[in-house]
């Protein structure tokens, strides 16, 4: 058999035998793995291994120098591997920094292509949402009770409504992402309230359609992609010069297609968007107490997908932001860079395990005087929320879009 | 948004965090930048100054005499660089008063946090590992205090484990200390060891350190271990207890208290491999220590490039995964640690030094930017020798700034501190920590004197 011949029959044995070759991206995430030093510090961090212990979830190090090894027995990881919430915490404190969230969805990738009966159930539902609707919540039916939704939400938190712009010819694009779309409308209006008054032109997509995080994070790497190009191709025909998000998961999410596809577009959260181009000055004057509030005391989340996967300097820039609102006071939460739970879409089939992880953060809460959490990501916020309701605690939740729409001035 | 800051210090650990408190302690806004973890999280917890001498099988009695006696074999260790000042030779006795005060005012700042320092210059501390064996250092959390198992004569020494903890086997560690006190022909009277129960979630088997000790932090876990550890101590007669090192990440100090009352022994921690939740505590508590004195760490962003102007840097670019800043600086404290730490990396081609192309040297300070590190290893793995390639690093002068091939410093105001210089094997001398603390201590000073001269 002659060498040519010989690579022709072992790739020809590689799909019986479900060894899918790396592609490139993948090699690299690799080839970070292959730098593990197994010093186990990002056991002493996980979140989740301290929520749940790691005879339940063996840890990032187990994944790194155990589970991650062996392409074809992958599947005999399933009970572990959806149980990481990839919040990146292992990542940033890793001496190496070992890529390890990456290498996670690139095991359930593998995972979903050759043994889709070990995907948790609750994984194929969201799946099927997203291939239905090109979003990761099945959207309301009828058009009119969305826009009912809207204007309860709306009235809620005493926020006007801004007309949508269409889809003009603006080099900025504002992507509220799924959970705004559908679920935190209030997220989507306040921002909108908020480029409006400080007379930023932008543009709306009128066909949202997800991110492609959820599709990711369970391992469909075609739909993640497929979305990404269809987003591309979308940015190209409005001629996008800029993107704006109001959610933490989107800004990581999209910046890392832009960078992996080399768009050339920059992506960023509406928080820096305001503390950078709007400018602090500006922002000062705009600020206003807002009508039968009184002083309110306030502690942050900050979304992993924010601090860790895209940059810390975000929630500096979030609190430069609270600083610059009167009476506003901030409390420091000794848990506010722990993951909420919510990532990974764990929440989805290990429910236990998420609403473990989140503790610690409601626990850390509950010692201050906060009256309410303040995190600028309308997923953090929703886990939060519920979350805290649930414990009966009476501190609420805001996401951070919503809170600085409430306090702006009007116009002029 | 860029950022400003008087100094700006690469690198989080020991070395890193100290020469940071100290420029904020001198009025002074800092920025320390870290990428990872550093090896103090890593570290056993207990503050190494100097244990042996290259090469040596008997431990120094007291890091005192060590550093007379490096400070005369080895005149470019970290630590005789103390010693330099207007050309003159160095003087050991210099030496040890630059140590002496780094020390003492780390005692003093880590005296109310959670990894409060017990030890000084003029002993070595013959301290107790999971192993069973004894490791010279000069500093130890005040939890791993054995208190003189070794010299009353009626004392017996128990080794406690925990069943499902993998780590530590108290039958093993006493079976290999009880080996050791015969050859020394000392110790205690009797050595016995046993087990308790501590299940964190449930389960007695594949627990980790940090779970315990979380777990441990919480009051009524405490309360359950507590008659455990009493039944036992009371059937064998036990006057000192080893545990391993798991009392605790916060309240470590108050647990050991709390056990001691009830139990009526002396009770201690063990030194143990990493990740051992002693280096942890001490990681936390040094971080505390530098945010308290005002400094600004900043997590997640790696040091990237650094702006020189003239002789001076005037900005380091720091990059997070998505993002970048530059932050605009009078001086710069480089800490960035070694190969894991990644402030040096070695390859076929030779040592390079990564964020700002410094010189390398080897231990023997012949420049070592075309060497082949292999060569600097040794065949044997564990020897007394140490592998040479772990002495190579930056050569800096009485100042504690880099020098470059032409012997003039790189710039006016780089300072370099810990395991990123050369001249000395920490592995071999057991002198990690001291010579991060040392060295940070004087980067600082110096970063902040020339930081003050640029207004």
């Amino acid at each position: 058999m002659g060498e040519e011949e010989a690579y022709e029959f072992v790739t020809s044995t590689l799909e019986k035998e479900r060894i899918e070759p790396y592609t490139r991206e993948e090699s690299e995430v690799v080839h970070s793995v292959q730098q593990c030093i197994n010093c186990g510090i990002c056991l002493s961090h996980c979140p989740v291994v301290a929520a749940v212990g790691i005879y339940r979830f063996s840890g990032p190090r187990s994944i790194a120098v155990e589970l991650s090894r062996s392409p074809p027995e992958f599947w005999a990881t399933g009970d572990t591997i959806y149980l990481c919430t990839g919040c990146g915490t292992c990542m940033e404190v890793c001496p190496k920094n070992v890529n390890i969230p990456e290498i996670v969805n690139m095991m359930r990738s593998r995972i979903l292509r050759f043994r889709p009966d070990l995907v948790p159930k609750g994984l194929h539902v969201v799946r099927e949402t997203i291939l239905e609707h090109n979003l990761a919540f099945v959207p309301l039916e009828d058009v009119e009770d969305k826009t009912e939704s809207r204007d309860m939400r709306l009235e809620h938190y005493g926020l006007p409504l801004i007309e949508t712009p269409e889809e003009a010819k603006s080099e900025v694009l504002y992507y509220p992402g799924c959970q705004a779309e559908e679920r935190s409308q209030e997220v989507r209006e306040a921002a909108k309230i908020i480029l409006d008054r400080f007379e930023v032109g932008f543009t709306m997509l009128e066909d949202m359609c997800c991110c492609g995080l959820p599709s990711r994070l369970m391992g469909d790497k075609d739909t993640a992609e497929k979305l990404a190009s269809r987003l591309k191709q979308r940015i190209d025909e409005l001629d996008i010069k800029k993107i704006v998000t109001t959610c933490a998961g989107c800004t990581s999410n999209i910046g890392d297609a832009s960078f992996a596809y080399d768009w050339n577009v920059p992506v960023l959260h509406l928080v820096e968007f305001l503390t950078d181009e709007v400018g602090t000055d500006k922002l000062a004057k705009a600020f206003t107490k807002p009508r039968g509030k009184e002083k309110v005391k306030v502690t942050v989340h900050d979304p992993c997908h924010l601090i860790r996967h895209t940059s810390r300097q975000l929630m500096d820039k979030a609190l430069l932001l609270l600083d610059l609102i009167p009476d506003v006071k901030v409390e420091v939460s000794t848990a506010a860079d722990s993951c909420c739970g919510g990532g990974g879409l764990v929440a989805y089939h290990s429910k236990d395990v998420s609403k473990a992880v989140v503790k610690e953060n409601l626990e850390a809460i509950r010692l201050l005087e906060a009256q309410r959490v303040v995190t600028p990501c309308p997923l953090c916020t929703a886990q939060l929320e519920d979350n805290l309701f649930q414990s009966g605690s009476s501190i609420e939740v805001d996401d951070l879009t919503v809170f600085i729409a409430q306090r702006l001035s009007n116009k002029g | 948004m860029n950022l400003e800051a008087d100094i700006v210090i690469v690198g989080g650990g020991m070395a890193g965090l100290v020469a940071g408190t100290i420029a904020s302690e001198g009025g002074l806004s800092s920025i320390v930048l870290r990428k990872g973890e550093s090896a103090t999280s890593m570290s056993s917890g207990a503050i190494d100054v100097v244990g042996y001498l290259p090469d040596g099988t008997i431990p120094f009695e007291s890091p005192k005499e060590g550093l007379v006696a490096l400070a005369s074999l080895y005149p470019f260790h970290p630590y005789s660089i103390l010693g330099f000042g207007e050309g003159k030779p160095a003087f050991a006795e210099k030496v040890i008063t630059g140590v002496e005060a780094a020390v003492g005012w780390l005692k003093d700042k880590l005296k109310d946090s959670v990894a409060k320092i017990v030890g000084g210059l003029d002993s070595n501390i013959l301290s107790l590992s999971i192993l069973g064996t004894t490791k010279p250092t000069c500093l130890i959390q005040e939890t791993m205090v054995s208190d003189g198992f070794a010299n009353e004569f009626d004392s017996t020494l128990l080794f406690l484990g925990v069943k499902g903890y993998p780590d530590f086997f108290a039958s093993a560690a006493a079976k290999s200390f009880l080996e050791q006190s015969e050859i020394e022909q000392e110790g205690p009277r009797k050595v016995a060891h046993s087990t308790v129960r501590i299940s964190p979630f449930g389960n007695t088997c594949n627990i980790s350190a940090s779970e315990i000790a979380r777990h441990l932090d919480h009051d009524d876990a405490l309360g359950e271990l507590l008659p455990q550890i009493k039944k036992t101590v009371d059937t064998l007669g036990a006057t000192h207890v080893a545990l391993p090192p798991i009392l605790g990440i916060k309240n470590a100090r108050g647990n050991r208290q709390r056990i001691e009352e009830e139990v009526g022994a002396i009770v201690f921690e063990l030194l143990a491999f990493p990740p051992s939740i002693p280096g942890l505590r001490l990681q936390r508590a040094l971080e505390e220590t530098y945010r308290k004195s005002g400094g600004q760490l900043l997590l997640g962003h790696e040091a990237l490039s650094a702006y020189k102007e003239k002789n001076r840097y005037v900005s380091v670019q720091a990059g997070a995964p998505r993002r970048s800043i530059r932050i605009s600086t009078k001086a710069v404290v480089s800490a960035t640690g070694k190969f894991i730490g990644g402030g040096l990396r070695g390859a076929e081609d030779g040592l390079t030094e990564t964020v700002f192309n410094l010189m390398t040297v080897t231990g023997n300070l012949i420049q070592a930017d075309n060497i082949r590190p292999y060569d600097y290893t040794s065949p044997f793995a564990v020897d007394t020798g140490g592998h040479s390639i772990f002495s190579c690093g930056l050569t800096v002068d009485p100042q504690f700034r880099p020098v470059m091939p032409d012997g003039q410093p790189d710039a006016d105001n780089l300072f370099a501190a810990g395991s990123t210089l050369a001249g000395y094997d920490y592995l071999v001398e057991k002198s990690g920590l001291g010579v991060a603390l040392v060295s940070g201590f004087y980067a600082g000073k110096n970063a902040a004197d020339a930081a003050k001269e640029v207004d």
